[in-house]
């Protein structure tokens, strides 16, 4: 019956930048998110019963298994399959361009919301989850961890970002890459509008350090299809440097600087084995979670 | 710089379309604070600030081309800013032949070009000449050849001085400018009647160049015919005694001479036995120095033909009816000629022919009574065909018969009822310059003494009024009717309404009126400056027998002579001109017509407008082809 149910509906991004904080948003997707999964192939994957262990002084009282008891007369407690020590970084790009939105949301809202329902979710796993923010550098990071209440640090730092200067990706990657001691994984999110040889070689340096890497490449609508059609004079939001374009003159070759730039990060980063993953501010935020978990159910 | 068309101007308005049009053209071009700007950095697009550039220099020459349109459609011209805003200056010059002695006229001419170089390069300048009539010689202009040379070919004339004459030609060659009048004359007295007002702007300036009194001169004032004698009056307005030689001339032909002392400042006569058969003398002396006009005067000898006149009263009987116009007209004394009245009932008058009626010279209407309409009809075909009417609009006279008599066109209106209002008034000449008050010109106070107790109430638009009453009534209209004039008399003649036929100047003003409305026919003499002798340089003048005009006689030779009040050395005061104007509130300025055009059409700046014109379109083809 389940499987026969019509599939929940993704939440559009502009119903999510409507919701108030940070936290409700995140909620809000990842429930809804989890729940729609309970009908899809996704099932039964996170949080599996792993084995009853005898219990021992000191273990907590509420996962005494009270039936297995009864029947037994012994005290067994559960142990499930999430209880596992994945680290996690977010690394959100807040640079300058990251400020730039044609929708409800600017990239940078965007991100952090995708930060937050991933910590959302990360957290609900158990998983340790840490953050940071950069732009031509490091400047916020909370590390890793599993505590209920670091969720609300972490919620409470995204929504207490603001944008920075100038991007650098590979900067910023290749000092977490120094930092980070254990396995674990590290999801960037970021429009990449860096020079490509550089932001590519700091993700694969992450991969060698045995890292899995998840990319989630956030562009605005506009930057994707560039639907400008009067004459425009363009400043970057970075440099403030201005370009007056006539759109449909320069169109087709802004596009397909764009799409080259975009199959060259796809190309490059999945032939070095991370998940790299285009998304626009238009789409659902559930889109990535899908992303996450497919990873994060390979690697677990 | 001035404008001949400034309506134009408002076509410079037409340079804020491209200014709105950029602007419009901004908003379209919006700035976009976008994040993927370096992918569009090699695309082909213009940097921003070079293009802004171009933009602002296509802006400002389109904007510059249109401005350029409309100021050359305007028009603009240097100089006119000093005509419309009081640089103008007219230059009155006095040719009257106070002006004739030696030299005089030359420093004449001289203190007038003067005046014209001394006047700023930008203001217009005209040329004024005067006597007893102005004439505009040099019209308003910045350049001064016409005014220079005008001056250069002027000369003094045999005309009195009318500084109102002047003024009037100066103001309206002005045209309500704002701008000055420099008269250069010697300040005769005589060219200042009492009542002589003229009207100027506020802001017109009046200076005079004096060129300083007359000199010592000599001057023929009369010269009449006593039968066999010929009396002239020579008159010395030296300081000093002065021996005059006066010559007698007979029909051309010199007759004697003589050489007469005269006192200072004084008078003497002459007299000149003439033989008979004479038909006209001149009497001249001898004055080298002093003014040339008044040396000579003409006369026609011989005995003059009595005039006739017709008298209209009730009855006809003069003796009755018109016993003091009678005794006036019928009055004869040396230089005044009697006349021989006719009198007749404005009844029986209907039964007249007007070939009955032609030879008289004039008529004196004392009565209506009885006049009917072929009455009327008779003497409205007299007048009509040249003849004199003198109308005493007194208790017998119906006003309505002389509206008919008068006709349409004279526009006459006559009170028919009369009027005896409160309290008595006197008469005031009003133009001393006409022929019936001009004996009166020397003391127009006696005319002054007659006191008015009842008056008709007379007015006409084509009707000059010659004198009024002290409470304002028109006294003496003077009206044409037709060909001929009708003198209005506001009042009575018989000592009914006044006590005029109690003073002295009754009998000669009667004798004026009557010689004023015969003239043509009667006159042997007329003056330079009245409209009987038009142009006529002084002299003995052989005119055409006048066809068909009532009371014409066969003679046909008639003496021209200067006005000799003229040769008065009497002057008048700057402060004495400027108590004759009347100052009227500055009106707007209106355009330079005369001058700005001819400056405009010297100057055709709007060609070189155009030319730049086309030069800033050119640039703009230019900045907009490579800013495409």
């Amino acid at each position: 019956m389940s499987g026969s149910a019509p599939a929940r509906p993704f939440l559009d991004p502009a119903v999510v930048a409507r919701l108030g904080t940070l936290e409700l948003k995140a909620r809000t997707i990842v429930e809804g998110f989890l729940a729609g999964l309970h009908r899809s192939p996704f099932k039964g994957f996170s949080v599996e019963f792993a084995e009853y262990r005898q219990y021992m002084p000191g273990d907590d009282l509420s996962t005494i298994d009270w039936k297995v008891y009864a029947r037994s007369d012994r005290y067994y407690v559960k142990k499930f399959e999430d209880e596992t020590n994945l680290d996690c970084h977010l690394m959100l790009d807040v640079s300058a361009s990251m400020g730039y939105g044609s929708g409800a949301m600017t990239k940078l809202e965007y991100g952090a919301c995708l930060a937050a329902s991933l910590a959302y979710l990360m957290n609900r796993q158990r998983d340790a989850v840490g953050l940071s923010a950069f732009d031509d550098r490091i400047v916020a990071m909370l590390p890793a961890s599993a505590r209920s209440g670091h969720l609300r640090a972490l919620l409470l730092m995204l929504q207490r970002l603001q944008l920075g200067r100038e991007t650098d990706v590979s900067a910023p990657l290749h000092q977490l890459a120094d930092w980070l001691t254990r396995r674990g994984m590290v999801i960037v999110i970021s429009d990449l509008l860096d020079a490509p040889d550089g932001a590519i070689r700091a993700l694969k340096h992450l991969q060698y350090r045995g890292t899995d890497v998840i990319v989630f490449h956030v562009l605005d609508r506009d930057e994707l299809e560039f639907p400008f059609d009067r004459p425009t004079r363009f400043e970057d939001l970075e440099t403030a440097e201005q370009v007056t374009a006539v759109p449909g003159a320069v169109r087709e070759r802004y596009l397909e600087r764009i799409h080259g730039l975009i199959d060259r990060y796809g190309r490059e980063l999945g032939s070095a084995g991370i998940d790299y993953h285009l998304l626009s501010t238009g789409e659902p935020l559930e889109t990535a979670l899908l992303a996450y978990l497919s990873t994060r159910s390979r690697t677990s | 710089m001035s404008f001949l068309s400034p309506l134009f101007l408002v076509g410079a308005l037409a340079a804020v379309v491209p200014l709105v049009l950029h602007l419009l053209r901004r908003e379209p071009e919006r700035r976009i604070r976008f994040a993927a700007v370096k992918l569009l950095e090699d695309a082909p697009v213009e940097r921003t600030a070079r293009k802004h550039l171009r933009e602002l220099l296509l802006l400002a020459l389109r904007m510059t081309a249109l401005v350029l349109l409309a100021l050359a459609f305007a028009r603009p011209f240097f100089g006119a800013a000093g005509a419309a805003g009081g640089g103008a200056v007219i230059v009155a010059l006095d040719r009257s032949y106070s002006m004739s002695a030696p030299g005089r006229f030359a420093r004449a001419q001289a203190a007038a070009r003067e005046a014209v170089e001394k006047a700023a390069a930008s203001a217009p300048v005209g040329l004024v000449a005067f006597d007893d009539a102005a004439e505009v010689l040099a019209a308003l202009s910045v350049d001064r050849a016409p005014a220079i040379g005008a001056i250069e070919k002027a000369s003094a004339g045999a005309g009195g001085t009318r500084y109102r004459a002047a003024l009037e030609t100066a103001s309206l060659l002005l045209g309500g400018r704002r701008g000055s009048i420099v008269l250069v004359t010697d300040l005769q007295g005589v060219g200042l009647s009492e009542g002589d007002r003229v009207s100027l702007p506020a802001s017109t300036m009046l200076s005079v160049a004096d060129l300083g009194p007359m000199p010592d001169n000599l001057a023929v004032v009369s010269v009449g015919s006593d039968g066999d004698r010929v009396r002239a009056s020579i008159r010395n307005t030296a300081e000093a005694a002065r021996s005059a030689h006066v010559r007698l001339t007979l029909d051309g032909e010199p007759a004697g001479d003589r050489a007469v002392p005269i006192a200072a400042n004084a008078s003497a006569d002459v007299v000149f036995p003439v033989e008979a058969g004479a038909a006209t003398a001149s009497v001249a002396v001898d004055d080298p120095e002093g003014l040339q006009a008044d040396n000579v005067r003409y006369i026609v000898l011989g005995e003059a033909a009595r005039q006739r006149l017709l008298v209209v009263t009730a009855t006809g009987d003069l003796d009755r009816e018109a016993a003091y116009v009678k005794a006036a007209l019928e009055a004869s004394a040396p230089g005044v000629a009697a006349y021989e009245l006719e009198g007749v009932g404005a009844a029986q008058i209907a039964t007249w022919s007007p070939e009955r009626l032609a030879p008289h010279a004039a008529v004196i209407v004392l009565s209506t009574r009885g006049l009917d309409r072929r009455g009327r009809d008779l003497l409205s075909r007299y007048t009509a065909a040249g003849g004199g009417l003198f109308v005493a609009a007194g208790p017998e006279v119906d006003g309505d018969v002389i509206e008919d008599v008068a006709g349409s066109a004279s526009t006459l209106q006559l009170a028919a009822e009369m009027r005896r209002q409160a309290g008595a008034r006197w008469m005031a000449p009003v133009d001393l310059r006409h022929p019936v008050l001009q004996r009166f010109a020397a003391n127009p106070g006696v005319l002054g003494l007659a006191r008015f107790r009842q008056v008709a109430r007379a007015e006409g638009n084509a009707c000059g009024v010659l004198a009024r009453f002290t409470t304002g009534e028109a006294a003496l209209l003077d009206c044409t009717s037709g060909a001929g004039r009708l003198l209005v008399w506001a009042s009575d003649l018989d000592n009914a309404w006044n006590d005029f036929p109690l003073h002295a100047t009754y009998v000669p003003f009667l004798h004026e009126a009557m010689r004023y409305l015969a003239a043509s026919a009667a006159a042997d003499e007329v003056l330079i400056g009245t409209p009987e002798a038009g142009g006529t340089p002084p002299g003995i003048v052989e005119l055409p027998p006048a066809a068909g005009r009532p009371g014409a006689s066969p003679r046909r030779l008639i003496a021209v002579n200067v006005d000799a009040r003229e040769s008065e050395p009497a002057r008048v005061s700057e402060a004495d001109l400027e108590a004759a104007i009347t100052r009227l509130k500055d009106e707007p300025a209106p355009p330079a017509a005369m001058a700005a055009p001819e400056q405009e059409d010297r100057q055709h700046l709007w060609r070189y407008l155009l030319a730049a014109m086309v030069l800033v379109l050119a640039v703009e083809g230019i900045v907009a082809a490579r800013t495409a």
